[in-house]
């Protein structure tokens, strides 16, 4: 756990057990995916393969109904391949690969060690690290992740799509980034909010022979990329769909919150029970609530952008309106970065605590809803409730450490010490 | 003597407006009762009232044997051809056979109504509809203007005209269908059907309609037709046709009004089969498909028929029965019964005035007691599969009773938008086989919903072999509502409408299954306020949470201010000890009002700067 050498053999056998592992998940148990696919911590409205399945080749617009909310590529992706209730396998292995290919963006990451030091500061304690090798196989064999996996849902391209963009700022390339960003967006239109904080990161790691000097030409000339290979998948949206009524369908349900299906986030139930005439109102303002971070920590921990990334996923997993589990894992993924401010964190244990309590009540209480009847809205509603205070306060406890350790390097005395706020 | 002559002249008048409508009525106006007794002592009574009018009187406005409340609704929405329905109960194919009208004027349960309307745009269609429901709402006292965008599709193959449509094109045409299963029918929908009428049920077969026997009925559907008619060569006419099917228990029929709870029969009484191998004194497998064919149109009824509608054509005799002709029936004076050819009806011919009655009295030869019901052309059962309130499938078992010819119909559903159909699982197999025939459907008309907007339409035309069993299976996902989309009795479940199946081949036959309850996840209706607040609390926490720790400066526990109960002790007793101070001072500059009335204004404001400044 140390960060020793790693072999080629150990990188060949950590991805391979991985895919070893999902396939034989996949072959072994074949009712598991499906069951997966199904279930509401697994699957969003936005992010239900189930839902991808729908008949593309009906003479029949799929953004021309209520049930498929995704990206047009996806369409196109997914008739490109085999069939997928014939020949499950292809996708199954496409799916693998996606999440070899997240865990190999994130070894990257864990490789250059931005986490321990960046450009603008370097942590005391930056040495007591684990090795890209460890992170990665935290991430591959976290069950969240396998789970996101068999369920097929399509988030784990959004995760790829952002571990990519992370890993492209942390080595030097700017317009891949950014690039691999317009993807994620393009996806699931959150990670737009990631912009901002990745172009820190993007302008602290800039290569010095061709770095720019000012962060605001750096911007300019950065921000546009976005937009325009935006504007480019927008525009290859409409001539597979023929239309832009996949904007409204893809990115409006998000914004609108339409389909109200259980998840383990905090709007269904909110938004379920809201009186008509302040709904308009409280979409606003969870939708401000979830980009306010944004500016707040860019600006608080401007000297390690990749921390405020890694919060803000957090606080995306918690707060966006169709989260699950596989938001959940993306941000499990990025926390072991931070092995070294791990002993500054105060209430690991409760956090562990309660994210376990949520993970196993959860679906006992949603069985008890649904099926058994024996529980209420309520039930669920409640662990949700639970599963978000302890995300976040995982998210806070994070927080703290970090600033703590960014704090020790001007009072290195402190060290171990009893610390307040004031 | 004015009043006397106003009386004449209103008489003259009145009889010869009779005379002009009697003559014209030969040809414009007809009611029968058809009635048919069927087994496991079930009696169909089918009342069908049909009247013309030419187009051209139509468009003047000028309504002999036509009801100008309706005419002026249909003329308002531009409708050409119309169909509704109010419907109640299940028609039990097995035992019943086919259905009257070859199904043709049945609906589904609650109520149905499609029309073709003429405008130029769909948007125009819509806003057409919007006046025809809303208007027909009115009209009917049924909740017709809920038929709003999510319960109205516009069928591709299902439905088509009856009538002769001529000078218009396709396009300009726009048909659309609504559909309200969970509208209860009852007395207050019959009582505006029977003033369409000529003779308003106070004479001829409509006097038979009573709601307290119409909706005690096993099953019964009333239908409005209204379609244009063009003859070769003679001038167009517009059609309307009132028909009420209706299958009475005749068993509860002749229950006794004073104690009409039912009891069993005693042992002795039940008429038993005895051919059964387990036939014994303490044995007994019902026989009761002869029983109980002894009635009289006032049981059945609870009135006799009270003469005949002076408007009818007289040629078309008003009462019909289908019983074989060995069975003797008995019938009041002044009424003319006639045999038909084909030996299993007869008809009767009545006198205007004579209070109609006819009595069967129980049957001597066992074996000619009913005419043997026809076998329908399909058989159909529709339910749900699956169990919890998370998804569900729904099934269709399709029997095909021929031996040797195969049936082709056309399959439409129309289902609510909470309903999530994933079409990819629809599949079509036959019985007996695990694996799915592609072979058996062959074309699929499919518009998905959109939230809140609009419902699912499904058309399927599939075909099913001889002698056998097609399951046509699909999944769906149950979407859960905000909290004021549910109704007040949310538990209950959710009304889905009948599948309507039109058989193209090999004749033309409609038939719908029965509806379905749909139950939806609930929230809990009873916590709003809580919700919000819990909701509220936990974004605060974690808000307030992260804010605290990214504004605050970090110190060493000993150093900064301190906090703690000691000191919190100590600024209580300091802020005291300073209240008590100036309520002291404030005493000692205390002076009497005689002497602050003297001094004036300068001495009073002096006073306040200086309570200010502490």
């Amino acid at each position: 756990m140390d960060g020793g050498k790693v072999t080629v053999g150990r990188t060949a056998a950590l991805y391979a057990g991985a895919a070893v592992l999902r396939l034989a998940i996949f072959t072994l148990l074949p009712d598991l995916p499906d069951l997966l696919t199904g279930r509401v911590e697994v699957s969003t409205p936005v992010t239900s393969f189930k839902r991808c399945l729908f008949l593309y080749n009906h003479n029949v617009s799929p953004y021309d109904g209520g049930v498929y909310h995704q990206a047009p590529l996806f369409l196109l992706l997914f008739s490109l391949l085999p069939n997928a209730l014939s020949y499950p396998i292809f996708t199954y292995l496409l799916y693998i690969a996606i999440d070899l290919l997240s865990a190999g963006a994130l070894w990257k990451i864990a490789d250059s060690g931005e986490a321990g030091s960046s450009a603008l500061f370097s942590s005391p304690r930056r040495e007591r690290r684990w090795s890209g090798f460890v992170i990665a196989a935290i991430f591959l064999f976290n069950p969240f992740t396998i789970a996101t996996c068999l369920g097929r849902s399509t988030s784990v391209f959004t995760t790829c799509a952002i571990l990519h963009a992370i890993a492209k700022a942390v080595s030097g390339a700017p317009f891949s980034a950014m690039v691999a960003l317009s993807f994620a967006s393009y996806l699931s239109m959150y990670p737009l909010l990631l912009l901002p904080p990745l172009l820190l990161l993007c302008f602290d790691r800039q290569r010095p022979e061709r770095a720019k000097k000012s962060i605001l030409s750096f911007a300019a000339t950065h921000v546009p990329v976005v937009f325009g290979v935006l504007g480019l998948l927008f525009g290859m949206s409409y001539l597979i769909t023929g239309s832009w009524e996949f904007l409204p369908s893809t990115y409006g349900v998000q914004l609108t919150l339409s389909d109200l299906t259980p998840n383990v986030g905090l709007w269904w139930y909110f938004f379920i029970e809201m009186f008509d005439s302040f709904r308009s109102f409280f979409l606003a303002v969870f939708w401000l609530h979830l980009s306010c971070y944004v500016g707040g920590l860019s600006v608080r921990i401007r000297r390690q952008p990749l921390v405020v990334l890694t919060l803000l996923l957090g606080i995306f997993a918690i707060f966006k309106p169709y989260p699950s589990i596989s938001d959940t894992s993306l941000f499990l993924a990025m926390v072991p970065l931070y092995r070294h401010v791990f002993p500054l964190m105060r209430y690991s244990f409760v956090i562990a605590a309660v994210i376990m309590y949520a993970s196993f009540l959860g679906p006992a209480f949603y069985y008890l809803w649904i099926y058994a009847g024996s529980g209420n809205a309520n039930f669920f509603y409640a662990i949700t409730l639970v599963w978000g205070l302890g995300l976040s306060l995982l998210v806070c406890d994070l927080m703290f450490a970090v600033l703590r350790d960014e704090w020790e390097l001007e009072r290195p005395e402190m060290a171990g010490k009893e610390i307040r706020q004031i | 003597m004015r009043q006397l002559f106003s009386f004449v002249l209103l008489s003259l008048v009145s009889l010869s407006s009779f005379f002009v409508s009697a003559s014209a009525a030969a040809a414009d106006y007809h009611e029968q009762l058809v009635l048919r007794p069927l087994p496991l002592s079930a009696l169909l009574a089918s009342f069908n009232f049909r009247s013309n009018t030419s187009l051209s009187e139509f468009e003047a406005h000028n309504f002999r044997f036509f009801p100008r409340s309706l005419g002026q609704i249909l003329q308002h929405a531009g409708t050409q051809e119309l169909h509704l329905r109010f419907s109640l109960g299940r028609w039990d194919s097995e035992s019943w056979g086919a259905r009257p009208w070859d199904g043709a004027r049945e609906g589904g349960t609650g109520v149905e109504l499609w029309a073709w309307l003429q405008a130029a745009t769909d948007e125009e269609a819509d806003h057409k509809w919007l006046t025809l429901t809303n208007a027909l709402s009115g009209l009917f006292c049924a909740s017709l203007n809920f038929i709003d965008g999510t319960r109205t599709t516009r069928p591709v193959m299902s439905f088509q005209p009856e009538g002769d449509h001529l000078n218009t094109t396709a396009v300009d045409t726009h048909l659309l269908y609504g559909v309200l299963p969970h509208e209860v029918v009852c007395t207050e929908n019959l009582t505006p059907f029977l003033k369409l009428l000529p003779c308003k049920g106070k004479a001829g077969i409509a006097t038979l309609l009573d709601g307290h026997k119409l909706f005690d009925a096993s099953w019964q559907s009333m239908a409005i037709d209204v379609r244009p008619i063009c003859p070769a060569g003679g001038e167009c006419v517009l059609q309307i046709e009132l028909t009420i099917d209706m299958v009475l228990d005749i068993d509860r029929s002749k229950r006794p009004r004073d104690n009409p709870i039912p009891r069993p029969p005693p042992g002795h009484e039940l008429p038993c089969n005895t051919s059964k191998p387990y036939h014994s004194h303490d044995t007994c497998f019902p026989t009761d498909h002869q029983a109980n064919q002894d009635w009289t149109l006032s049981q059945i009824f609870g009135r006799t028929m009270k003469g005949t509608c002076p408007l009818t054509d007289p040629t078309v005799p008003p009462v019909c029965l289908q019983v074989p002709n060995s069975r003797s029936v008995y019938h009041s004076d002044g009424v003319l019964e006639k045999k038909n050819l084909d030996r299993v009806s007869r008809c009767f011919e009545i006198k205007p005035d004579v209070n109609f009655e006819i009595v069967l009295p129980t049957p001597d030869d066992e074996s000619a007691v009913l005419v043997k019901p026809e076998t329908p052309l399909l058989y159909a059962e529709r339910s749900f599969t699956g169990h919890g309130q998370e998804r569900g499938g729904v099934q269709t078992i399709l029997r095909n009773p021929s031996p040797d010819t195969e049936v082709e119909f056309i399959y439409m559903e129309s289902l609510p938008w909470f309903m999530r159909v994933y079409l990819h699982t629809m599949s079509a197999r036959l019985q007996g086989q695990s694996a799915k025939d592609d072979a058996l459907i062959k074309e699929v008309y499919y518009r998905p919903a959109v939230d809140r907007a609009r419902g699912t339409q499904l058309e399927v035309r599939m075909r099913v072999p001889p002698a056998s069993t097609v399951f046509l299976t699909y999944d769906f996902e149950k979407s859960i509502l905000r909290y004021t989309e549910y109704p007040p009795d949310a538990n209950r479940g959710f009304d889905v409408a009948a599948a309507v199946i039109t058989i193209l081949s090999p004749a033309a036959y409609n038939l719908r299954t029965t509806s379905l309850l749909c139950s939806l996840p609930t929230p809990d209706f009873s916590m709003p306020y809580n919700v919000i607040i819990f909701t509220s609390t936990a974004i605060a926490l974690a808000f307030g949470g992260m804010f605290n720790i990214l504004v605050r400066r970090f110190v060493a526990a000993d150093e900064g201010p301190e906090v703690g109960l000691a000191v919190l002790k100590k600024r209580i007793k300091e802020r005291v000890g300073a209240l008590v101070e100036k309520i002291k001072k404030d005493k000692g500059q205390k002076i009497p009002y005689e002497a602050r009335n003297k001094s004036g204004k300068a001495n009073d404001s002096g006073v306040e700067t200086e309570v200010i400044k502490e």
